[in-house]
């Protein structure tokens, strides 16, 4: 099983739109797919129509007894299960910092679905915090809207720093989100991103309606847009992101 | 499973009726063929997993771990003989880890009209459905083996979470007044055409009793072989994957290898009539299967080299790859000849009919502990005959001879305790793999330095890649004599006063059941 974060430490770029898409083309193409949503606001659990109820609360499920198959719910989406978030991952920091190695928690509760998923993509919750030290510790990429912003590149920055000189941190794959390219300050940020990011992955995903139509629809914009520039697109983005976890054999 | 209802003489509308009124939203009928797709020897159906390629509208495969709530579906076109047919990720790693160097085989292919239900929350999830299949059909069933399938089935599909909502609907369906069958479509479906999802089985052991009669339990053993040809035949002759040829090959020189040993039991004239034909076919399988182990270990067999000189053997893989598909050519030829398969129609009508040898009626365990007996003493007069510089051919004989014994433990395996056996066999199978790797050196390096000779009089090859067939000779010879080297200990290993008590023990058993 892969892991991935859509993690970034900004709010309103367009993580969770981003999970619950890919969640949906990694189905799509092959994979049993595990989305844990981890932001206390549930936007990933209200996309799937899954109910909004962590049993127990977050205490309970990233204690020492804690396990994740019991908390596992079907989407309704052929091939993708979620682990469905409340309002007691607010206090995520605060109760994996009572476990003996919080930063080894979230990793050690995937542990045992390993064989179970192929992909587990978490969707985060915006800061730089204790979780997001214990999601680093149990991905394998780090999956990070960039959005067309003059403060994105130093946002990004701070991550790579952050991440810098730990030969287990995940591989970080930053992309654009949010692009409007009607607008000319944004193409020309995409352009200085492009020039001092170059491992940002090649494609952008657009501002567009129909991705805000998610929260009306509830499901991920290919099942009901299918034809969609923006369905393309999550397509796209799937295919750089499968192409970096499995490498052609 | 999926619980599965059905009823022979109630219309499958009653589902409908049934589930409707409960809340159930229905879709539109749409004509669906289901393709079960697996190896021939059954590998993925024994790792707990099913393959189906499902048409409709979209075309999928989707792969299901029996038993688990989780699934796995892929958008695809066509049916793939192999994982590599499809993209690189995990539906592909997962079937090409369990399949390995088998190809993919369509088993079985069922129709029917489909119909999905399915109960909705108040948040418009779905919680639990029922797939309603009628009008089923399985592609060229005759009407016997059609009529023993449902003509329409529903399954339930729960949805992880809701475990509630399923034993509803089961329970709906019970009350209903349909029948629970014992098996889902696929399954049942396979049963009644007779597609055995487990695999065919290609072993050698058939059950035996040591006080059984000689002749029929050679008759049984040879049998068993002869279905084994018979079975990887078409396989072998279409060149699906290497392992028709391997099973094929096998049999035909356990064959030729218990004839040997029926010396006691079955006349002279036809275990030399038959042990000259079967030799004959072994010898024609050789090539191939030499050609099949090279061009499948290729990755392995240039790993000693640097990564340019790997690359610049690509034009070598290339060439040895045309000679595999021409030796499967002319394999397949001789094949295909009516006189092959008038040997093998002649052999089973003498399989079923068999002449009454010398010692028919002697039991069994008495032929084969002396058979095994002798084996073994020829395994340990020509493997002390061994010495650092004896001949390379004195190496190959002994394989022969350590592969008769083993053939005797293999085809007539269940006269003697498991465990024993076991533990015996292992220290056997150590020595053979020195010499069979020994061997596999040799043939490579023989067939490396033809390559070079023929590439090079072709003058189809530059200095580059000469160089690095040199290198890899080198290689394949440092290998060959790493085996020759490590013989010796191995030959004392198996040559110890602790095995010949085991084989002692293994015979006695037998020999005085």
């Amino acid at each position: 099983m892969k892991v991935v974060a859509t993690y970034s430490i900004k709010g309103g770029v367009g993580k969770t739109s981003t999970a619950v898409n890919l969640a949906f083309e990694a189905a799509r193409t092959g994979s049993r797919v595990l989305v844990w949503d981890l932001d206390p606001q549930g936007a990933a659990t209200y996309l799937f129509r899954v109910r909004p109820k962590v049993r127990g609360g977050s205490k309970r499920l990233v204690g020492s007894g804690g396990e994740l198959a019991g908390h596992i719910r079907g989407a309704g989406l052929s091939s993708v299960h979620v682990v469905p978030a409340d309002f007691s991952l607010r206090h995520l920091d605060l109760h994996l910092d009572g476990t003996k190695r919080p930063m080894a928690r979230l990793a050690g509760l995937l542990d045992p679905l390993r064989e179970d998923y192929d992909l587990a993509l978490l969707d985060c919750p915006p800061s730089i915090s204790l979780a997001s030290e214990s999601v680093f510790g149990a991905a394998d990429a780090l999956l990070v809207p960039v959005v067309p912003a003059t403060l994105a590149s130093r946002t990004l920055g701070q991550l790579e720093r952050f991440l810098d000189g730990d030969a287990d941190a995940p591989t970080v794959l930053p992309f654009l989100s949010m692009v409007d390219r009607r607008r000319k300050l944004h193409r020309q940020l995409v352009d200085d991103l492009t020039a001092e990011w170059p491992r940002l992955l090649p494609t952008a995903v657009p501002a567009a309606a129909v991705i805000e139509r998610m929260g009306v629809e509830r499901a991920p914009v290919g099942a009901f847009a299918r034809s969609s520039v923006a369905a393309r697109v999550y397509r796209d983005l799937w295919a750089e992101v499968a192409a970096v976890l499995w490498p052609e054999d | 499973m999926a619980p599965t209802f059905s009823h022979p003489d109630r219309p499958s509308s009653v589902v409908v009726d049934t589930l409707v009124r409960k809340g159930f939203e229905v879709s539109a009928s749409q004509r669906t063929t289901i393709t079960v797709l697996d190896t021939f020897d059954g590998r993925l159906h024994q790792a707990g997993l099913r393959l189906t390629l499902r048409r409709s509208g979209p075309i999928e495969l989707v792969l299901v771990t029996m038993g688990a709530a989780q699934e796995a579906r892929l958008s695809w076109s066509k049916v793939p003989s192999w994982p590599s047919d499809l993209p690189a990720g995990p539906f592909r790693s997962r079937l090409a880890s369990v399949t390995k160097e088998r190809a993919l085989l369509p088993l079985l292919t069922i129709s029917a009209d489909v119909r999905t239900l399915r109960h909705l929350d108040h948040r418009g999830k779905v919680v639990v459905a029922a797939e309603l299949l009628d009008h089923v059909g399985i592609e060229d069933a005759d009407e016997a083996q059609a009529a023993e399938l449902p003509t329409w089935l529903v399954e339930v599909l729960p949805v992880l979470g809701h475990a509630d909502a399923a034993e509803a609907a089961v329970t709906r369906l019970g009350a209903a007044g349909l029948r629970a069958q014992p098996d889902d479509l696929v399954a049942l479906a396979a049963r009644s055409v007779g597609v055995p999802l487990h695999g065919r089985d290609s072993s050698p052991t058939v059950p035996l009793e040591a006080s059984d009669g000689a002749l029929d339990a050679f008759r049984r053993v040879l049998a068993n072989l002869a279905d084994t040809i018979d079975m990887n035949l078409e396989g072998t002759i279409a060149d699906t994957d290497p392992e028709f040829l391997h099973e094929l090959r096998v049999a035909v020189r356990r064959t030729r290898s218990v004839l040997a040993h029926g010396k006691s039991v079955l006349t002279t004239d036809i275990r030399d009539r038959y042990r000259d034909a079967f030799g004959e076919l072994g010898q024609v399988t050789g090539p191939p299967r030499d050609l099949d182990v090279q061009v499948m270990g290729w990755a392995a067999y240039v790993s000693p080299l640097d990564s340019a000189d790997a690359a610049s053997l690509e034009t070598v893989r290339v060439e040895l790859d045309a000679r595999r598909s021409a030796a499967h050519q002319q394999l397949s030829n001789v094949l295909r000849r009516a006189t092959t398969r008038d040997l093998l129609d002649e052999w089973r009508a003498w399989l079923s009919d068999p002449d009454v040898g010398t010692g028919e009626h002697e039991p069994i365990g008495a032929v084969v502990a002396r058979r095994i007996a002798k084996a073994q003493d020829k395994v340990i007069r020509d493997g002390r005959a061994i010495a650092p510089t004896s001949p390379a051919e004195m190496l190959h004989d002994l394989r022969k001879d350590a592969k008769k014994l083993r053939y005797l433990f293999e085809c007539f395996g269940s006269l003697f305790p498991a465990k024993i056996r076991k533990a015996f066999v292992t220290q056997l199978k150590a020595l053979q793999d020195n010499l069979g790797d020994h061997q596999d050196a040799e043939v490579q390096l023989a067939e490396l330095r033809d390559l070079a000779r023929e590439m090079h009089q072709r003058g189809s090859v530059d200095a580059d890649v000469l160089l690095a067939m040199g290198r890899l000779s080198d290689h394949l010879d440092r290998r060959r004599q790493h085996e020759r080297d490590d013989f010796a200990q191995r030959f004392v290993a198996y040559d110890t006063k602790a095995n010949g008590r085991v084989l002692r023990q293994l015979l006695h058993e037998v020999a005085d059941a």
